[in-house]
């Protein structure tokens, strides 16, 4: 574990340097027992695969806050590490076909899978939400299975529209509205993904589990 | 009553210190850019530091109001005339109605706030009224105002008594005697030192990037907004080809890309990043910072570097 400032009101809790579940469920632990039981000073804490980041008032000792982060830490056990507490676990339809997969054909090719293998393989499993970030309400989804894993879009493209779900290394993800981006388009879903009047503001959260259930072109027309 | 943008400038955005608790769902904090002088605006005019207040680029701003207000201009970038007549920054303002504030081509620091006394009526978005464009949050329904755009302003009664003892002019307009102390801007030929603190991938850096990074005079490129400020004029290299795992990033943060330029990230950075870290700024730093324009050159100085 390191912990290290990122700003003089900010530090960072790297649980691990690699991509994990077990250390994803430690940073969202921390996340959760700072919610319930802030401590003086505490702004926020946003949490990013395998870090989790506090946020503290400018007026805070820092000293205090490593503290008492430090506390918190020490109360973790073997066992508390495997709490998974209430996971939401949401059931997203996604469109692929046409145009709403537009890398689909690109991503077979590059992976030797069938279209039909690929969308079998996206919507046979269940995803965590590891973290939101990239832009407001953009889920980072894993772990896809390394047959499916590609490299990003040697040129990204300048507008991917919202709602478009897409692969990248082992990561699946939604862009929530239309942003330039470089990652395979292999769906699309008639979900919001971010909605600033919503409560909260983003329909996913890090944490949830996520299945793909592909639908139809009139099914994502009707949805929309 | 009201105030009106007759002319926005180069960009007029309604910003007050940020909208915190919603990074979790990757929105960005935003905000001032420069929050010395903004909170410096709203404390000459007698309102709370996080009074949402008008962030202008360099120059080009002209506002009208339609009753008498009291207001106050901090920061840089820009000289101001009320009616025609020069004004002082830093200190408090009081014009009547129909009067014209306009903000001129200066060579000193890049943006000017301004706060009026009471506040300006804006709805906060997700707890802010802080102006982030990508999104359409917060500001005038999520943008920037624009010419003709009129703005509410909030509490009739403390524009009235705040500045009253100001002598009003023949010309419309007054000037209260005190001012704030504040540190002058960065000069447009000047170069300006950056005091920041190792960031988190400092060790990752060759030897000879780790030296340069101190030694080399940069240039604020001209893709510098309120997302990040890209630096020119040497290039940055790991000791070995590493890729960092996305994790949090925050204003201050000198992010270096792939291609060697180090991107210092303000206001409106995003909350995850995955380029190495190779150096933060001090909150002192990113307000003088941004107060620099693209062309400004720019030093990293080792100032609280080994602490």
């Amino acid at each position: 574990m390191r912990i290290y400032h990122i700003s003089d009101q900010a530090l960072t809790i790297a649980f691990s340097e690699v991509i994990s579940e077990t250390a994803n469920q430690q940073v969202l632990q921390l996340h959760h027992r700072l919610q319930a039981a802030p401590f003086m000073g505490f702004i926020e804490s946003a949490p990013a695969y395998s870090s989790l980041t506090v946020y503290f008032s400018a007026q805070t000792n820092k000293e205090e806050v490593t503290t008492q982060l430090n506390t918190l830490l020490s109360e973790f056990t073997e066992d508390e590490t495997l709490e998974t507490g209430e996971m939401r676990k949401h059931i997203v339809p996604v469109c692929y076909a046409g145009a709403y997969g537009a890398d689909l054909q690109a991503v077979a090719s590059a992976t030797g899978l069938s279209i039909q293998e690929i969308i079998e393989i996206h919507t046979g499993m269940t995803f965590r939400v590891y973290m939101i970030g990239f832009v407001p309400g953009f889920a980072y989804m894993g772990i896809l299975p390394p047959e499916l894993e590609m490299p990003r879009r040697e040129s990204p493209r300048l507008e991917v529209p919202g709602g478009s779900v897409a692969i990248a290394g082992r990561q699946t993800g939604i862009y929530p509205a239309v942003i330039p981006g470089g990652w395979h388009i292999i769906g699309r879903t008639p979900w919001r993904l971010f909605d600033k009047n919503a409560q909260p503001c983003s329909r996913l959260s890090a944490g949830d589990l996520v299945q793909f259930e592909a639908i139809t072109t009139e099914a994502f027309e009707q949805l929309s | 009553m009201s105030i009106t943008i007759v002319k926005s400038g180069i960009q007029c955005s309604i910003q007050d210190l940020g909208r915190w608790g919603y990074q979790q769902y990757g929105v960005p904090v935003g905000g001032v850019m420069d929050r010395e002088s903004a909170i410096t605006a709203n404390r000459l005019c007698g309102n709370t530091d996080g009074e949402a207040v008008l962030e202008c680029t360099l120059h080009g701003t002209i506002i009208t109001c339609d009753e008498t207000i009291t207001f106050a201009l901090t920061g840089g970038g820009a000289r101001a005339t009320v009616n025609g007549c020069g004004v002082d920054y830093n200190k408090l303002i009081r014009m009547v109605a129909g009067s014209q504030l306009k903000l001129h081509p200066d060579p000193q620091g890049c943006r000017t706030y301004i706060a009026i006394s009471g506040g300006l009526q804006v709805t906060n978005e997700l707890g802010s009224a802080s102006t982030y464009l990508p999104s359409g949050i917060g500001g005038i329904a999520g943008k920037n105002p624009e010419a003709g755009q009129q703005i509410p302003l909030k509490d009739a009664g403390r524009m009235q008594e705040w500045g009253r003892d100001i002598v009003i002019r023949e010309d419309g307009f007054g000037v209260g005697n005190w001012k704030a102390q504040v540190e002058p801007w960065p000069h447009v030929n000047e170069t300006v030192l950056i005091a920041c603190e190792s960031g988190p991938e400092w060790a990752w850096f060759d030897a000879d990037s780790q030296l340069r990074f101190f030694e080399a005079s940069f240039i604020i490129a001209n893709h510098a907004n309120r997302m990040g400020y890209r630096l020119e004029g040497t290039f940055l290299q790991l000791k070995e080809k590493r890729e960092l795992l996305s994790t949090a990033v925050t204003a201050g943060i000198v992010q270096v890309t792939n291609e060697g330029h180090p991107i210092i990230l303000m206001a409106d950075a995003q909350t995850i990043g995955g380029y190495p870290r190779i150096a933060r700024l001090t909150s002192k730093a990113i307000s003088i910072l941004a107060q620099c324009r693209p062309g400004v050159k720019a030093r990293f100085s080792m100032n609280g570097f080994l602490s």
